[in-house]
């Protein structure tokens, strides 16, 4: 009896871990869920920052962040309301859908009055003094999918819920260099395929910065994050988002996205 | 001063009308202070605090009104002493004062609507053309107020103007049309002030044995006749931001116009400062190429009056067209940091004897800029030099983010090379200043 129940034991096992090693999607396919999840065809939201130094000092900004699909062209635009002194700048993002083509990105600084076109080719770079880099923020939780070798490395739980755990990998030294890092493993909740957490390496291997994404709920039937913290590994510095006024079902007017509207503001 | 008001007012009593939603209006206010130590023979330029209360207010789903006002008071009043009357502003436009330390000034006033998809903004305000840094070809729609030379930011100095500004958008273009009905020009420093221009292509020409006289500025004042127009029509094609400039307006320099007579004493020369009309047509462009900006603007004007130094010329005015253009490069390549060149030349399309400047002039710009600790501390450095005079500027200036509405900053203002110069003739300003700036 003993010798028969070990025997189904050892048959039950082997088929749980051969049914699961079958329900791991592999790491591409991970990529291409989290970007295929429905984050509507516009949205706008108010950022609310707190910018915090090893030694605790905090730092506060707010801003008010939208972003439309114009076909596969998505085009994202942030304007700072406080504080005083850095407010309206103006932060505009065409990201294109050609493979290799560069985004193109404009900065309002109204101090200038100007708008001034910057360059695109440097995404790992820190997003106007936070933690949050310029390619974090176009991207708004999804992946550079295109960019990266994908890995599935095995699936384990994650707060209250089960994360697939995947590594992404610069394509080559080039692309390592214009993202920042030479890694990135999430942890990605396969209920809303949104990543809960993210550790990013250097191309050294060392541990650069982490992210944690928590207070996801649905907002007109879209998975939001509304709390998003952003840990410099080196420095100490870190960032916390907090996202509120979401809004998915109100078009927003192409005519927000342009040059125009950065000198104009969304007051 | 006081028409600026009623102009105002009445122009928001026009927009607002009686179903405007009345939200509460946003205040905040930006307080400027800044200590300016002169390098040779230390004493205080300036100790000078201003205050630029804002209000903004919503007066429908797209009606908005802005109010920026300025008050500045200096303990010193050394850099325009006696605080003289800017006689180059129109009287809606200029500024007040109470006293030589303080000065107020009802900076912007302007209601934004739409009507379809074109936005209106009427009032008084700010309207900047161009790509350029430090440098201006086209960014010549407002006068500037030159009580610092060009050591303020741009958008201090620039003097708003009344305007009426509509922007339409055509197709992929937008299409910027202007009307200026508001005769002011650029408020040019005293003899006394302490940047004072001094270089000789500034003053009246020298006519050997003849005793010069000036006569009071002629400045235009009439609202239809004498007011300026424009034209802009920007697109983002192929990459490239592009944009096609014309403004038909007045020099905001006066040009000194040379009359010769005879008095008890011999010869006399009198000259009658006086702003001629010209036409400035140009295009400004820019693009990114990986860690690269490349931007650009050039600009040609119809009539440029010069003073000459050439006895046989009537009037002492040459007239010529001008080219000139700024080209710019802006680097990303280090993190955190940026590196920007600009080259800025000017020609003088007419060969004349007796310019007093060369007839073609060159500019060198450089811009290091870095910012650490998350963009708390930056640290820049400016450099403009003039190829022809090799005169220039140096602006070192370190800035701390205190906290999220205090940042401190302190800097060097270095000026260079010989007293013809444009950057030279203050060779004797060096300065270094010390400034805070808080936001509410």
């Amino acid at each position: 009896m003993v010798k028969r129940f070990a025997i189904a034991l050892l048959a039950a096992t082997a088929w749980a871990g051969t049914a699961g090693a079958e329900t791991l999607p592999d790491g591409a396919e991970v990529a291409r869920r989290i970007n295929a999840r429905d984050d509507g065809s516009s949205a706008q939201r108010t950022l609310e920052m707190e910018l915090i130094d090893k030694s605790g000092h905090t730092r506060k900004r707010s801003a008010r962040l939208l972003r439309r699909w114009f076909g596969k062209e998505k085009r994202l635009a942030l304007f700072y309301l406080s504080p005083a002194t850095i407010e309206d700048t103006a932060f505009l993002v065409h990201d294109f859908p050609e493979p290799g083509r560069d985004d193109a990105q404009w900065l309002y600084l109204p101090a200038l009055r100007k708008v001034r076109r910057i360059a695109a080719r440097d995404r790992g770079k820190d997003f106007l003094g936070t933690d949050m880099s310029y390619e974090d923020m176009k991207n708004e939780t999804k992946v550079s999918a295109g960019d990266h070798h994908w890995t599935t490395l095995r699936e384990e739980a994650c707060g209250d819920t089960s994360c697939l755990v995947v590594e992404a990998v610069p394509l080559d030294e080039d692309m390592a260099q214009a993202v920042g890092y030479g890694k990135v493993t999430y942890w990605v909740d396969r209920t809303t395929w949104i990543a809960r957490r993210a550790e990013y390496e250097d191309t050294a291997g060392r541990p650069k910065k982490s992210a944690q994404i928590s207070e996801i709920r649905q907002v007109d039937g879209i998975w939001t994050a509304h709390r998003i913290e952003v840990t410099n590994r080196k420095s100490g510095h870190r960032t916390v988002f907090h996202v509120s006024d979401v809004d998915y079902a109100t078009e927003i007017d192409a005519d927000l996205f342009t040059e125009r509207s950065l000198r104009r503001g969304v007051r | 001063m006081r028409r600026g008001w009623i102009w105002g007012s009445a122009v928001v009593a026009l927009l607002a009308g009686p179903s405007a939603a009345m939200e509460p209006p946003e205040l905040s206010i930006l307080v400027d202070s800044e200590w300016a130590l002169g390098m040779r023979g230390p004493h205080s330029q300036k100790l000078e605090v201003v205050a630029q209360p804002e209000l903004h207010w919503a007066l429908g789903a797209d009606t908005r009104l802005t109010a920026i006002g300025r008050l500045r008071a200096d303990a010193f009043d050394r850099i325009l002493p006696g605080h003289p009357r800017a006689t180059e502003v129109s009287s809606f436009s200029r500024v007040g004062s109470a006293g030589d330390h303080v000065d107020f000034e009802l900076r912007e006033l302007f209601i934004e609507t739409q009507w379809g998809r074109t936005w209106l903004t009427l009032g008084k305000q700010q309207i900047v053309w161009g790509q350029a840094d430090g440098l201006k070809v086209l960014d010549v729609v407002n006068p500037q107020d030159f009580r610092e030379f060009i050591l303020d930011e741009f958008d201090d100095s620039r003097i708003p103007l009344w305007t009426v500004n509509a922007e339409v958008p055509i197709g992929a273009a937008n299409v910027q049309l202007l009307w200026l009905p508001d005769p002011s020009y650029h408020d040019l420093p005293e003899p006394d002030a302490t940047f004072a221009f001094t270089a000789p292509r500034f003053l009246p020409p020298q006519l050997p044995g003849h005793l010069p006289s000036l006569e009071q500025t002629n400045r235009p004042r009439r609202l239809l006749a004498d007011s300026d127009a424009g034209i802009r029509i920007a697109a983002f094609v192929g990459g490239f931001d592009l944009s096609v400039n014309y403004l038909y307006h007045r020099a905001d320099r006066p040009v000194f116009e040379g009359r010769r007579g005879s008095g008890p004493f011999g010869p006399t020369v009198t000259f009658t400062p006086r702003y001629r009309r010209t036409h400035l047509l140009g295009g400004t462009f820019s693009n990114a190429f990986g860690d690269l900006t490349l931007r650009g603007e050039v600009g040609w004007t119809s009539d440029r009056r010069l003073s000459v130094e050439d006895p046989s010329d009537t009037d002492l005015v040459g007239q010529t067209g001008e080219l000139a253009y700024v080209l710019g490069l802006d680097w990303f390549g280090f993190r955190d940091t940026l590196l920007s060149f600009q080259v800025f030349q000017s020609w003088l399309l007419r060969d004349e004897t007796g310019w007093l400047r060369d007839r073609l002039e060159s500019n060198l710009t450089f811009l290091v800029r870095r910012e650490f600790w998350n963009e708390r501390l930056r640290l820049e450095g400016i450099w403009l030099h003039n190829l022809n005079d090799g005169d220039g500027l140096l602006r070192p200036k370190l800035s701390f983010e205190l906290r999220d509405d205090l940042t401190l900053w302190a800097g060097l203002d270095i000026f260079y090379g010989r007293s013809r110069g444009v950057f030279g003739e203050f060779d004797g300003r060096d300065r270094a200043v010390l400034g805070m700036k808080w936001g509410w």
